[in-house]
């Protein structure tokens, strides 16, 4: 025969029990240093009050897009140091169709440049899905950690330029270290591939001595 | 040393005594100091509208949850009704369909009153803004305060977006707000609601509209009709080795007509289809039970009727039944009398394609309103912001120059009206109407019963869903569902994506498990090119599905608790368990509920150290220790037994009739899992059990949900014990991939049920149909049946039971 109110009574007790922790963990509590990741062994107070602390930033993060050129914090883009080749995969994959890019063209000739003439991304469309990101063959885009951009105008504040859109390698490299870095370790190798290469052809180049013209 | 003097005169020193025990202030400082305390009291208990429309709820509800707890801000009283509230997220993305209700729930708020727009979506139609049912940006039709971009916005976003009102709330003057103002403008008139007639109608703008129909006489529209391929797809007119003998015995019964072989598939004579279906269902060898999916296709010079059907009682790949039916009077016969569960997908074709199903009891739209003007899912429909047939569109790139969608169509907006609109003719309102059951039958005022609405704006709706129920006393006599408030147009932007960027948008069909849905489009696709999947990414694959499903039942359990009435406090519990599971969401694919993580052929990134340890801890530890808890806290509690215990059943036959799926087919008895019957990705490796319950019910729903959880945990344990080193990636990494042409059903078992892609390629780079079975649109189809006779309060559990997410079931 089942007695009633005692599974009630032992609910109330899981409450009960969790409200004490809460307190006992949480007594003396500091905020804390940094951003916060929360261990599977976490107990009793499970509350990250933001804006105070903030939870840990993955790096893989994904919240808007924005554009890389080289250069240190402070030093301003150039046209030779934007990465962006204009080559328009970024736009081919977006799902939603939030990037528009318009080609540079030589001031005199007219041609075509491999560089980004504008660059414009409508945050009200983007999904964040960092396909651009995911896909750019030069890491010329990626994906921001920055989501506190709540403000009171869209129409234009919304629609992300050039100038709001780039970040300098300096800041990628602290936002992004891991990637970062195997980015660079790629392009070195690349670059050491390339030298090797050219001092081979070079060398083939070369007569070798003792053999007639 | 010199001690300065000063100098003071006795006016002077008189004054500042008078200053120092006397306060004396203007008016203005009077008001400013009034004013502080005044803002301080309102930025500090400002109370939202429990309303949530799309994704974005759900994160809105994470804010409310314990990690994030809005009530620091003094803003966790979350307001059922709009007179008690005076903040409105607008979480998720506002359809023409549900923004009458959302004028009409802020015209009911009162002043002080403010509007936080969260996401893409709610601010300007953020992903799903081509669609024909989509608005742009609440801010057409109520006045915004704060804008959150994000897709969706993380807890944290929404807590600084709250932080921006505060601001707003702050730098706020009493002699200039609006509601102190005498013979305020704003006070008085209530903005107009929106009208739901051949398309969204703005109230505002019917004058102008009438006089450019009339001058104009109708409107131009920006594109073109696509050519449609010129064959239809039937790629192959030989029967496959299986369906052979099958074909044989058809056509021996029938005729030789009655059948023709299409690759794996059987096309249906529409004469005999109905008897084919019965026959394929009552014989015993055959017990073709179960209706899986049932969708349409349109081709050059045919509509297709393509059904998916299976025998419960085997393990085996579903049959495919197609029926053909002349594009200009499309009619196919209903196979409601032998598959009931056939009900609201015939009603779908019908919304989507104009395509009539002879002997269907209730033939009418379901996620439009009646009224709405076309056909969407036919190839020469064309919305308001239609571009081009096909992604990218040309301009985006190399002359890409922003523009909005809105500044190039006729109506500067999402909308369009056919040339013979006039404002008088009548549009969509059946509030009033008593409901309609699935049979078709209308309850008539005759009886002694009231007509009830719950939702689309209701607390235990789970969203934006609708049901009208006819009561008599507390007892339900009738109910009819109303869906559509959040659809999204999934499979009409789908056919204009290519394959790979339909990615994202199913992360956003059930919002609560990306990482499941990922996996049943990756694997109808990946049916179609063969592309191979190491074996390291498949147990990753396998990983993230199992930990989805831990994580949506909890949601699932906290929330049945909610809605009967344990207020939040389960659900806390279960929302602590999502969040660490999420967290390894984030760190592994870069989004908490968006993962996007799948690819053709693998996974797009690897898993981390961090991952790994976080994991051990979770799986071997806090999670079995949680799922005990819950148990312990909740099975036998007497008000949750009581309140489930026999309300809501539906019998093994029911269940399999009404197509219902996951845990409310199991619950009903039968053993019933897509990871058995049709083993997909490397399933067969895993041992596991399926559990069942004989009741039927809610209690036995929830029960199920318990142990599969138990199950996951199980198959966690050993796939990170096997898992292999390697690749992640089959074959080559591609930003777009050509698909062969052919047609594909994959389907997995989500927490909810079967998942379905239906998909049949032309051979170029995207899908020519993409139709998504949905596991909770199907399992509503029961709902009327399992909540007859019960009380109004249990209806609420039902639902709950039933685990929906309006993502899903409307798409």
């Amino acid at each position: 025969m089942q007695l009633y109110g005692v599974e009630l009574l032992r609910g109330l007790g899981i409450t009960f029990s969790h409200f004490v922790r809460t307190y006992v963990k949480g007594v003396g509590r500091k905020f804390a240093q940094g951003n916060v990741r929360q261990l599977p062994t976490q107990d009793g107070i499970f509350t990250v009050p933001y804006p105070e602390e903030k939870l840990a930033v993955p790096e893989r993060l994904r919240v808007l897009p924005f554009l890389i050129y080289n250069g240190n914090t402070g030093q301003p883009a150039t046209e030779e140091s934007i990465r962006c080749t204009a080559c328009g995969i970024c736009a081919k994959v977006c799902p939603p169709q939030c990037i528009w890019i318009v080609q540079a063209k030589d001031a005199v000739a007219g041609k075509p440049k491999p560089k980004p003439a504008e660059f414009t991304i409508d945050m009200d469309v983007c999904m964040n899905c960092g396909f651009c990101s995911e896909y750019c063959p030069f890491d010329a885009i990626k994906m921001g950690h920055d989501f506190e951009l709540s403000n009171s105008e869209r129409d234009k504040s919304h629609i992300f330029e050039m100038d709001r859109l780039l970040v300098p390698t300096e800041n990628y490299a602290k936002t992004h270290p891991g990637a970062w870095a195997e980015e660079e370790a790629k392009r070195q190798a690349a670059a050491a591939k390339k030298a090797a290469t050219a001092a081979a052809a070079a060398a083939a180049a070369k007569p070798a001595p003792g053999t007639p013209p | 040393m010199s001690i300065p003097i000063r100098v003071v005169t006795e006016e002077a020193a008189l004054e500042q005594e008078v200053r120092r025990h006397i306060s004396v202030t203007t008016w203005g400082g009077l008001l400013r100091m009034a004013e502080q305390v005044y803002n301080w009291g309102r930025r500090s208990s400002i109370w939202p509208l429990q309303f949530g429309l799309a994704c974005c709820a759900i994160e809105m509800i994470a804010t409310a949850a314990s990690r994030f707890d809005i009530a620091r801000f003094g803003a966790e009283l979350f307001r059922a009704s709009p007179r008690q509230a005076d903040l409105m997220i607008v979480s998720g993305t506002v359809t023409k369909k549900m923004v009458p209700m959302i004028v009409r729930l802020y015209n009911q708020m009162p002043e002080p009153k403010y509007v936080i727009s969260m996401g893409a979506c709610a601010t300007a139609g953020g992903p799903f803004k081509e669609g024909y049912n989509v608005v742009s940006g609440i801010d057409k039709f109520l006045p915004v305060d704060v804008y959150i971009p994000g897709c969706p916005p993380t807890p944290q976003a929404l807590l600084h977006g709250l932080m921006t009102l505060q601001k707003i709330i702050d730098g706020q003057e009493i002699s200039k707000v609006r509601w102190y103002q005498k013979n305020s403008q704003t006070l008085e008139n209530e903005i107009p609601v929106p009208l739901l007639g051949p398309d969204l109608i703005d109230q505002r703008r019917i004058p102008e509209i009438q006089k450019t129909l009339r001058e104009a006489g109708g409107q131009s529209l920006a594109g073109t009709v696509p050519a449609l391929p010129a064959t239809i797809p039937s790629f192959q007119a030989t029967p496959t080795e299986g369906r052979r003998e099958l074909i044989a015995r058809l056509r021996q019964q029938f005729g030789q007509d009655a059948v023709e072989p299409q690759g794996d598939a059987l096309l249906l004579a529409p004469a005999v289809a109905l008897t084919v279906a019965r026959y394929l269902k009552e014989q015993p060898d055959l017990g073709y039970d179960y209706l899986a999916n049932l969708t349409s296709a349109d081709y050059q010079d045919c509509f297709e009727v393509v059904s998916h059907v299976v025998s419960t009682a085997r393990s085996e790949k579903p049959l495919t039944l197609k029926v053909r039916t002349p594009k200009d009077n499309p009619r196919v016969p209903s196979l409601t009398p032998v598959w009931p569960g056939a009900n609201f997908q015939e009603r779908e074709c019908y919304d989507m394609m104009g395509i009539h199903f002879e002997g269907h009891p209730n033939l009418r739209r379901i996620l439009m309103w009646d009224g709405f003007e076309g056909w969407p899912l036919r190839k020469n429909y064309l919305e308001p912001y239609y571009e081009e047939p096909g992604k990218m569109f040309s301009s985006r790139w190399k002359e890409g120059h922003h523009r909005r969608a809105e500044g190039r169509v006729f109506w500067r907006d999402n909308v369009k009206y056919p040339a013979s609109w006039d404002a008088s003719q009548k549009t969509f309102d059946d509030e009033a109407a008593p409901p309609v059951d699935n049979e078709g039958v209308s309850l008539q005022q005759n009886g002694d019963f009231l007509v009830v609405n719950l939702g689309p704006q209701h607390p235990s709706t789970h969203g934006v869903f609708r049901m009208k129920v006819a009561v008599q006393g507390e007892r339900i006599v009738g109910l009819e569902p109303i869906m559509g408030y959040m659809h999204r147009n999934h499979e009409k932007i789908g056919e204009r994506n290519t394959y790979i960027m339909n990615f994202p948008y199913t992360d956003r069909l059930d919002y609560l498990t990306s990482m499941g849905n990922n996996f049943g489009y990756a694997i109808a696709v990946e049916k179609l090119t063969g592309v191979p999947v190491p074996e390291r990414a498949d147990y990753i694959r396998i990983i993230m599905a199992e930990y989805t499903r831990i994580l949506s039942h909890f949601w699932a359990t906290g929330f049945l608790l909610n809605d009967l009435g344990a207020f939040f406090t389960p659900a806390l519990y279960a929302i602590e368990e999502r969040e660490l599971i999420l967290d390894l969401f984030e760190m592994v694919s870069g989004s908490r509920m968006m993962c996007n993580y799948f690819r053709f052929g693998g996974v797009a990134a690897d898993l981390t150290e961090e991952f790994m340890t976080l994991s051990k801890g979770l799986i071997e530890e806090r999670l079995p220790r949680s799922i005990d808890q819950i148990d312990r806290f909740l099975s036998r509690n007497e008000i949750l037994t009581s309140r489930c215990k026999g309300v809501g059943a539906l019998t093994r036959e029911q269940a399999i009739a009404m197509s219902a799926s996951g845990p409310v087919l199991r619950a009903s008895g039968v053993s019933y899992d897509v990871r058995r019957a049709q083993p997909y990705s490397l399933y067969e490796r895993f041992p596991f059990e399926i559990p069942t319950r004989t009741t039927g019910d809610v209690y036995a729903r929830y029960q199920i949900r318990i142990d599969e959880m138990r199950e996951s945990l199980r198959i966690l344990r050993q796939a990170f014990k096997e898992l292999p080193a390697g690749e992640i990636q089959g074959g080559k990494k591609a930003w777009n991939v050509r698909v062969p042409a052919g047609e594909s059903y994959g389907r997995v078992e989500n927490p909810k049920g079967e998942l379905g892609f239906y998909i049949v390629g032309d051979g170029t780079d995207h899908p020519y149909r993409y139709h998504v079975r949905s596991p909770s649109f199907i399992n509503l189809t029961a709902l009327e049946t399992m909540c007859r006779g019960h009380l109004v309060a249990d209806v609420v559990a039902i639902l709950g039971s039933i685990d929906i997410v309006l993502g899903e079931v409307d798409r």
